[in-house]
């Protein structure tokens, strides 16, 4: 890993590093266009080049809609996914990478297969279930698909578990130490990594959702993703759309994503590259 | 034997929580579906449903929305897909040069893909506006007249652009691949007098294979579930149909679901859908014997 090639400016390599700088601008580009189209005067069209720099459209962002409410909720919504899914997910892991017990790999490979059922077809049977229960305008969704884990981090934690060496389990083993003190005491510790990972792509996933809270909760407990994709920017007495302020808000509401992305993205990137390969 | 049984039961204690859940919002909402499906629910009519039979299935099949509705989620797909693959494998071979700042272009590349939907919708609104929009503008510095990009003729167009920024999510698992191909490959292939392009065609697509088909497998499923993005991507609101030629298959489903309350009819219609993606996944897999190059020592 530390042995790196040099870099030579060869013909060819300038040509591809010619091309690699063209597609980065490409795929900056949007993002360049949502920060300058985001500061220029209200209703003024679509422009390139940066015609003004009203930051006031940052802050009108948050107070035309009830976007701190939103935001409030979006986070509850996210503690209560952190705090289910990355625990439960980590035990079934563990279950599944080190324990030996019949029918272990039939069940292991209905949770592969929950991974590529498309979640829609269960989604409508669920609303009306929960609909019925009366968990509607609750967390209970929530808190129950959190416990049950999601499979593709069973996945995670499970290959991170079975590459730990056998060694560390026994000598605990030999001490007296429980299936569950082995696991909290010697697993845990060493799994820093993939819980950064889960976290933050559970993080990802229930910040950017829209649809699960658009069927589950009323308007007023609408997070952040599904109070925008519903509620537009208007002034006042005006049915035109504030187009510059939308955008402030799209940006204000990424930016949580990418600061975790950024803060776990070495755990992250060794995540998806080790499922990838060897899954 | 006590220890094993103890271990057994801790197998089961410790995957009990994914396992009742599984069984209470997978398995149950899957079968009560398919039930659903062969009722008429509507909605109100909980206490006195009745089982229709294939009435519903028959329904899918002659509805012309539902089937044109297909036919634009199956031509969407068979565009995103292939492109974003090929995006995705193109991006990771020029990065696979130990170039400097390497690390700096993974991620401008990775970035679109973690964008959240809202956000990315919001941004090429902008892009795509006819009203002084900025790809016009581009287009316009090459001679070409301004297009609507929200109009009949360009929306899906507009949608299959949008989607593939995001094509660099496959980037970092076809890094990981790149890297895994043993280097002595090429070096016995450049004594043999290989070309940069035999490289490629010889060595590195083979052994991508099973990454790329990961990735094409991980794409028809999803692109085939799109609906997010053409109801946004035109209009403000989740309920809006969006234009004609965007009117994506689930779009439709959930028109009918949500709008219509024909909750039956619904089902039925996402579980056509369930039975297309799971169709397509097996030809790919079938097919998979002839494109995927599996190392023969697979059991290490």
């Amino acid at each position: 890993m530390k042995a790196r090639a040099t870099w030579r400016s060869t013909p060819g390599n300038v040509v591809i590093y010619a091309l690699i700088l063209i597609c980065s601008a490409i795929f900056l580009f949007p993002m360049y266009l949502a920060i300058v189209n985001s500061l220029t005067a209200w209703y003024s069209p679509p422009t390139i080049v940066p015609t003004g720099f009203r930051w006031e459209n940052f802050a009108y962002a948050t107070t035309l809609i009830a976007f701190w409410r939103f935001m409030r909720n979006s986070v509850i919504l996210c503690l209560i996914s952190l705090a289910t899914a990355t625990f439960t997910s980590g035990l079934v892991g563990y279950a599944f990478a080190r324990i030996q017990a019949p029918g272990r790999n039939v069940l292991f490979m209905i949770v592969l297969s929950t991974m590529m059922l498309p979640g829609i077809v269960t989604q409508i049977p669920t609303y009306i279930l929960f609909y019925k229960i009366g968990f509607i305008d609750t967390y209970w969704p929530w808190i129950l698909g959190g416990i049950g884990g999601n499979a593709f981090f069973i996945f995670l934690y499970r290959q991170f578990f079975s590459a730990i060496p056998k060694e560390l389990e026994e000598a605990a083993r030999i001490d007296g130490c429980s299936i569950f003190r082995t696991y909290w005491s010697i697993f845990v510790p060493l799994s820093f990594p993939v819980v950064a990972t889960v976290a933050v792509m559970n993080f990802q996933n229930t910040w950017g959702d829209v649809i699960t809270p658009f069927m589950y909760l009323r308007q007023d407990h609408y997070p952040l993703a599904t109070a925008l994709s519903m509620i537009s920017y208007q002034a006042n007495g005006s049915k035109q759309i504030i187009s510059q302020v939308s955008i402030a808000a799209g940006i204000i509401f990424m930016i949580p994503v990418l600061v975790t992305f950024f803060l776990g993205q070495r755990y992250v990137v060794e995540g998806i590259v080790t499922t990838g390969v060897k899954g | 034997m006590t220890e094993k049984n103890r271990r057994i039961a801790a197998f089961y204690l410790m995957i009990s929580p994914w396992f009742l859940i599984f069984l209470f919002l997978g398995l149950f909402p899957l079968l009560y579906g398919l039930y659903l499906s062969f009722t008429n629910y509507y909605g109100f009519n909980m206490q006195d449903l009745d089982t229709v039979g294939w009435h519903n299935y028959r329904l899918v099949f002659t509805d012309t929305d539902a089937m044109y509705a297909l036919g634009r989620t199956l031509y969407y797909t068979a565009v995103t897909v292939p492109l974003s693959t090929a995006i995705a494998l193109g991006l990771a071979l020029l990065l696979n040069r130990h170039i400097p700042g390497g690390g700096v272009y993974r991620t401008i590349f990775y970035l679109p893909s973690l964008v959240p939907v809202i956000s990315t919708i919001l941004m090429w609104k902008i892009i795509f506006s006819s009203n002084g929009g900025v790809l016009n503008a581009i287009l316009g510095l090459f001679g070409i007249e301004p297009i609507n990009w929200f109009g009949y003729d360009y929306a899906t167009t507009s949608l299959i652009i949008m989607s593939l920024w995001g094509a660099g999510g496959g980037i970092l698992i076809n890094l990981a691949g790149l890297k895994g191909i043993p280097r002595d490959l090429y070096e016995a292939a450049s004594i043999d007098g290989a070309g940069v392009f035999q490289n490629f065609r010889r060595i590195t697509l083979p052994l991508m294979t099973p990454i790329i088909f990961f990735n094409v497998l991980m794409g028809i499923i999803g692109s085939l579930q799109v609906y997010l993005q053409p109801i946004l991507l035109n209009g403000s609101e989740l309920l809006a149909r969006p234009i004609q030629p965007n009117y994506m298959y689930v779009v439709h489903a959930f028109q009918q679901i949500f709008a219509s309350q024909r909750f039956a009819y619904g089902m039925a219609l996402l579980w056509v859908l369930f039975v297309v993606i799971l169709a397509l996944s097996i030809v790919v897999f079938i097919t998979s014997k002839y494109w995927v190059y599996y190392e023969t020592d697979q059991e290490r």
